[in-house]
């Protein structure tokens, strides 16, 4: 079987295209000037300068972390650029019609039609490539509802109060070594407010694109849900086939006040590395929100691309009675390696947390859910509960449980399972006695092993996110 | 580095007997090694502030100490005082041997998965090798108490090795006085088709150090039978490993830790399954009340080729107190396919609706509470292959739960 | 008044679950020796009766009073009843493994014994008697070693809940559903059960769905109980009536759980 897996597994990348863009890109390395040069292409105010170099100086400080069940040749932090932009960007496009038609073109092949008439109904789109943010639709429909959604460099200069106010409130800069390097070169990424007891009238998307070649990509996003509000936030992410790893360092941070409510999903399609491991994205990012009072943070993820994957959307359950929930999907093939799961930490009394990881390995892959579920003394009446299941396809891949519990609160319950299981010679049988094939069979049980986390996903989402496992999977059966 | 690891480097250094080569190895990684901390994993949750802090000294002349007796039960007895050797079964059963010479079983199963252990092979005075010949059945179980008198510090190191198709029964039993500090670790080789029931109890709490680990080899349908409990003390902590390197193999662990006031208790157990059909299956229970720590770390490695393995884990905690803390870890980490691996972990308080029903019959919540945690505990004892030496600790246990401060 | 020969006293009870109301304005007086069935529909009330006059956490009283014996018992714990002579034998007896029967036995009938005054019985004058108690309700010995419940069926259990009654001789007894999910035989041997222990002194409530357990047990009175509160009470005829034209025509208006369907 194992041989016409790997035969089968070489399937396209079909969002590993490059578009010929013309960028303006800062030369490779990393130093104080780097940073005052992307702080000054920005047109930064000195305080967010500074706070860059501060973050730089703890990073300088730090070592790479070694704990995950992840291996990769040493990262030369010095071979990468940190900006890079379309020189059409440059002049700061007022409107659609100005944006460079090729830059248009990337995101419709992407499926992401950016042109309002083609856009999908109800989904607001903040598209960035490389280091820049190209567009943000629906900007004046929001406005009216008070919801503010644009680039976060923009945040920088017409809000800053707020950027001032909860950049770096949720993730510290000495949080961990990745981090820490966000904070000193990130780039863009978005920016959202709901206002005090706004359900935002539609769903928010940031399209994250690398394109540039040896660039690496630093986002950051800060999503403020205000008093009694409600968001839904989608992610996506693509990057060209390219032979040489590219960095993705990226920081999310969510604060839900009391009793309000964000739904964070995301599909991550990276590219994730030939069959032999060559190429492909490391994903090394910290994503983390706190609940206020009667708050709930979901995070929803469908992990199928990138070829080294380090990341725990993890919840801080400060408020009484708040909710934290991770549904994962994460698919690893070829020589893929994800190390990821979630934290919660709950503070408050009567917290509540869910997680459910559903972990699918095939080929020579290797695919770890690391997770910590911490009740602290405070946190009375407390509940969580985990349930970590994995799925193995063929007999080179590996599949790793990495649970921490720590409790002490004796008021409080966790539950932690995890089993293990492989897709059954009887299944497979029964689908193809029934007259499936095989590949179908496995993808439809794949598919209903995932279902609990895919119901998890907005519509529009939970269906690219079916087809995108479909295509994963494709020949990983033999 | 550590000053207490400084001397115990010193002091290794003057070691010479039939092991000096594995304990020149040994040695050579203590020098090497970083004291170990939080970022440490082996020692996240266990600070080692009471081997940093101990005056325990190791003693020219130690007093005559004896094991405690258990009614019904003779042992065939191996006994250490302050890490020396002091008695010897008078008389062997036929197919059993005591030696004290080299062994190349020594440091071959105990991994080296932290630097107690290396201390161990560095500094444990005597290393007793227990033989069972091939097919032997040694009724009379053998017990290896570790005796350590007041302030002192000891370092003990036996290796068994059950041959084919033979059967054995030990008993690892350890007192400690205040002020003391051990280390003792047992490396058993179990043969194809032999059996070892086995016994570890860490009852000794208090102000004394010990650490240890119990770590066994299973060959071709091999049988493990193992019960480990452990009372926690300034620090207590045991590591056990259980390697599966013939096919068919099964090896079946329970154990229980029970902490009251400040203690610590840690139990690290790991499961390596190397070749293909085999079982395992692990129960361990835990009670924290008062200001205690329990950590408990459980992994199950499945080999590449460790195909058909059945490997269980589940473990049970009850927190008593809000000043205790619970931090368990079971992890899985599968490299083969066709397999059925589950683990469980949980952190609750006892069960309302038990508690309810008790107390309808008219006991006390605090009995109610004490019988409920004796059951939760006793489910595992009712398993134990052994009756006597079930009914000898079942009171122990029950005493210190009644004496467990009940909220 | 005659007040001074009513064992349970229950006046205008009004209690509720997760802020939901279910007992809304019980009325209840039972003397020394007396049998009373309590029948109903589902969700009538039948078991929080039960839970509520023994004291489960989460059943709220909100008015009302409860006397046993002239005492208030809504203001004992849940040990301090059992210890005044209240006994509820489970629906559904919770399962306690590691913990023997027989320990469990013995701690409660010391906890009584204590309670009343009287010495501790001996290990063996009580191993004496929790094996009679067994033969009475047709358990094996063996089940005395047994985890509490651990593993019973559902007969089992029921018996075992029967013989705790007969060792912790209380004096009033609530069987709630006691012959829930038995066929006639073990129906039989737990009537018997019960029938062995009526006594002047002793009072019953026997709560049930269906009329076939009174023809083992005979009530004084039978009670119909629907939406919080007692509708109809009567002889032992009304059970056999309830049986032949159900519970619907007992409830002139629809109930609102019903209308949200």
């Amino acid at each position: 079987m194992t041989e016409q897996i790997d035969k089968a597994l070489a399937r396209e990348y079909e969002a590993g295209f490059v578009s010929a863009i013309e960028s303006e890109t800062f030369e490779a390395g990393l130093n104080e000037d780097v940073i005052r040069r992307i702080s000054e292409v920005k047109g930064e105010p000195e305080w967010m300068l500074e706070w860059r170099l501060k973050a730089y100086r703890v990073w300088l400080e730090m070592e790479e972390p070694s704990w995950a069940h992840v291996s990769y040749p040493k990262i030369d932090f010095q071979s990468i650029s940190y900006y890079s932009a379309p020189k059409s960007m440059k002049d700061k496009p007022k409107s659609l019609d100005e944006v460079d038609p090729e830059l248009l073109r990337t995101y419709e092949k992407l499926g992401i039609p950016l042109v309002e008439q083609q856009m999908l109904a109800g989904i607001a789109v903040d598209a960035v490539f490389d280091s820049v943010s190209v567009v943000t639709t629906f900007r004046e429909k929001l406005e009216e509802a008070g919801v503010i959604f644009c680039p976060i460099s923009e945040a920088v200069h017409k809000h800053p109060e707020l950027v001032k106010k909860y950049l770096g409130s949720v993730v510290p800069t000495k949080d961990n070594y990745y981090a820490a390097l966000n904070c000193a070169v990130f780039t863009d990424g978005s920016f959202v407010y709901i206002p005090k007891g706004t359900r935002c009238p539609m769903e928010l998307s940031t399209y994250f694109r690398i394109n540039e070649q040896n660039t690496g990509q630093f986002e950051r996003t800060l999503i403020i849900a205000d008093e009694g509000s409600y968001v839904s936030y989608l992610e996506g992410c693509t990057a060209p086939q390219r032979d040489e790893n590219q960095l993705h360092a990226a920081v999310v941070e969510l604060v839900a006040l009391d009793d309000a409510e964000i739904k964070y999903s995301t599909v991550q399609n990276w590219y994730p590395g030939d069959e032999d491991g060559k190429g492909g994205i490391y994903n090394f990012v910290t994503k983390r929100g706190v609940c206020h009072t009667n708050a709930k943070i979901s995070w929803t993820q469908v992990e199928t691309g990138s070829s080294v994957t380090w990341k725990y959307p993890s919840c801080v359950l400060k408020g009484d009675n708040s909710v934290g929930e991770f549904y994962s999907v994460a698919l690893t093939r070829g020589r893929q390696q994800a190390d990821t799961g979630t934290k919660m930490i709950h503070i408050g009394k009567n917290t509540r947390s869910t997680i459910i990881s559903k972990g699918i390995s095939a080929g020579k892959s290797n695919n770890a859910y690391r997770g910590l579920v911490r009740m602290n003394p405070g946190a009375d009446g407390a509940r969580n509960f985990t349930q970590c299941d994995s799925l193995l396809i063929g007999d080179q891949c590996g599949a790793h449980t990495f649970p921490y519990v720590e409790s002490r609160n004796p008021s409080a319950i966790v539950e932690h399972e995890a089993t293990t299981s492989k897709v059954s010679d009887d299944q497979l049988f029964l689908c193809q006695q029934r007259g499936l094939d095989a590949e179908k069979a496995v993808s439809m049980i794949v598919n209903g092993f995932c279902k609990e986390v895919f119901k998890e996903l907005p519509m529009e989402f939970a269906v690219e996110a079916g087809k995108l496992l479909e295509i994963s999977l494709e020949g990983s059966v033999g | 580095m550590s000053e207490w690891l400084q001397g115990a480097i010193a002091r290794g250094q003057q070691v010479q007997d039939g092991f000096s080569d594995q304990r020149a190895a040994s040695l050579a990684l203590l020098q090497e090694i970083k004291w170990p901390n939080r970022k440490t994993e082996a020692w996240r949750y266990t600070p080692l502030r009471a081997v940093e802090r101990s005056s325990a000294q190791i003693k020219e002349l130690s007093p005559e100490l004896e094991p405690v007796s258990i009614a019904d039960l003779q042992f065939l007895e191996l006994v250490f005082v302050d890490g020396v050797l002091v008695s010897l079964p008078e008389e062997l059963p036929d197919g059993l041997v005591i030696e004290m010479q080299e062994s190349s079983l020594f440091g071959t199963i105990k991994p080296e998965r932290h630097i107690f252990g290396l201390v161990n092979d560095v500094l444990a005075a005597d290393v007793a090798v227990v033989r069972v010949a091939a097919g032997a059945v040694i009724e009379q179980p053998l017990r290896i108490s570790n005796l350590m008198s007041e302030g002192a510090e000891g370092h003990i190191r036996v290796l068994v090795d059950v041959a084919q198709n033979a059967k054995v029964t030990v008993y690892e039993h350890a007192e400690s006085q205040s002020g003391s500090l051990t280390t003792a670790y047992t490396e058993f080789r179990i043969g194809a088709d032999a059996t070892l029931e086995h016994y570890r109890f860490a009852l000794q709490s208090g102000n004394q150090v010990s650490i240890g680990g119990s770590h066994f080899c299973l060959l071709e349908r091999a049988q493990l039978n193992s019960t480990i409990i452990g009372f926690g003390s300034d620090l207590q902590r045991l590591d056990t490993d259980i390697i599966h390197r013939g096919e068919k193999a099964d090896a079946k662990l329970n154990a229980i830790y029970l902490l009251d006031g400040q203690e610590l208790f840690d139990l690290h157990a790991n499961v390596e399954h190397e070749v293909p059909n085999c079982t395992t299956e692990e129960n361990v229970r835990g009670i924290a009340a008062d200001r205690s720590r329990a950590v408990f770390n459980g992994r199950i490695h499945i080999h590449r080729d460790a195909q058909k393995t059945l490997a269980e884990l589940n473990n049970r905690n009850l927190l008593m107190s809000d000043k205790a803390e619970i931090n368990t870890k079971p992890e899985l980490e599968i490299y083969a396919d066709d397999v059925r691996c589950a683990h469980g972990a949980t952190v609750a308080e006892i069960d309302k609706k038990a508690l309810y029903y008790l107390r309808s019959r008219g006991l006390t919540k605090g009995q109610a509470q004490v019988m409920l945690n004796f059951g939760f505990i006793n489910e595992l004892i009712d398993q134990m292959p052994n009756p006597t030496l079930a009914e000898w600790v079942r009171p122990i246990i029950r005493e210190r739960f009644a004496q467990m401060e009940v909220k | 008044m005659s007040n001074s020969n009513v064992l349970l006293s229950i006046k205008d009870l009004h209690a509720s679950v997760e802020e939901k109301n279910i007992l809304k304005g019980l009325n209840l007086e039972i003397k020394p020796g007396e049998v009373h069935a309590i029948m109903g529909p589902n969700g009538a009330g039948k078991s929080t009766t039960g839970y509520v006059l023994s004291g489960r956490d989460g059943y709220e009283v909100n008015s009302g009073s409860v006397t046993l014996d002239g005492e208030d018992l809504l203001e004992m714990d849940v040990e301090e009843r059992a210890r005044a002579g209240l006994f509820l034998a489970f629906q559904y007896p919770v399962e306690i493994p590691g913990v023997s029967n027989l320990e469990f036995l013995k701690a409660s009938v010391d906890a009584q014994r204590e309670a009343r005054g009287q010495e501790a019985l001996t290990s063996a004058e009580f191993l004496k008697l929790a094996k009679e108690a067994c033969k009475q309700v047709n358990l094996p010995v063996s089940f005395l070693k047994r985890g509490v419940n651990e593993g019973f069926s559902g007969g089992e259990k029921k018996r075992n809940e029967i013989m705790q009654m007969i060792l912790l001789q209380p004096k009033v007894c609530i069987l709630d559903e006691t012959d829930s999910g038995l066929d006639i035989d073990a129906m039989q041997v737990v009537a018997e059960g019960v029938n062995s222990q009526r006594s002047p002194e002793r009072s019953f409530i026997v709560v049930t769905h269906y009329q076939r357990l009174l023809d083992y047990i005979k009530p004084d009175f039978v009670h119909v109980l629907a939406d919080g509160k007692i509708v109809k009470s009567g002889d032992a005829s009304l059970a056999k009536e309830l049986e032949e034209q159900g519970y619907a025509w007992l409830q002139t208006e629809p109930r609102e759980d019903e209308l949200e369907d």
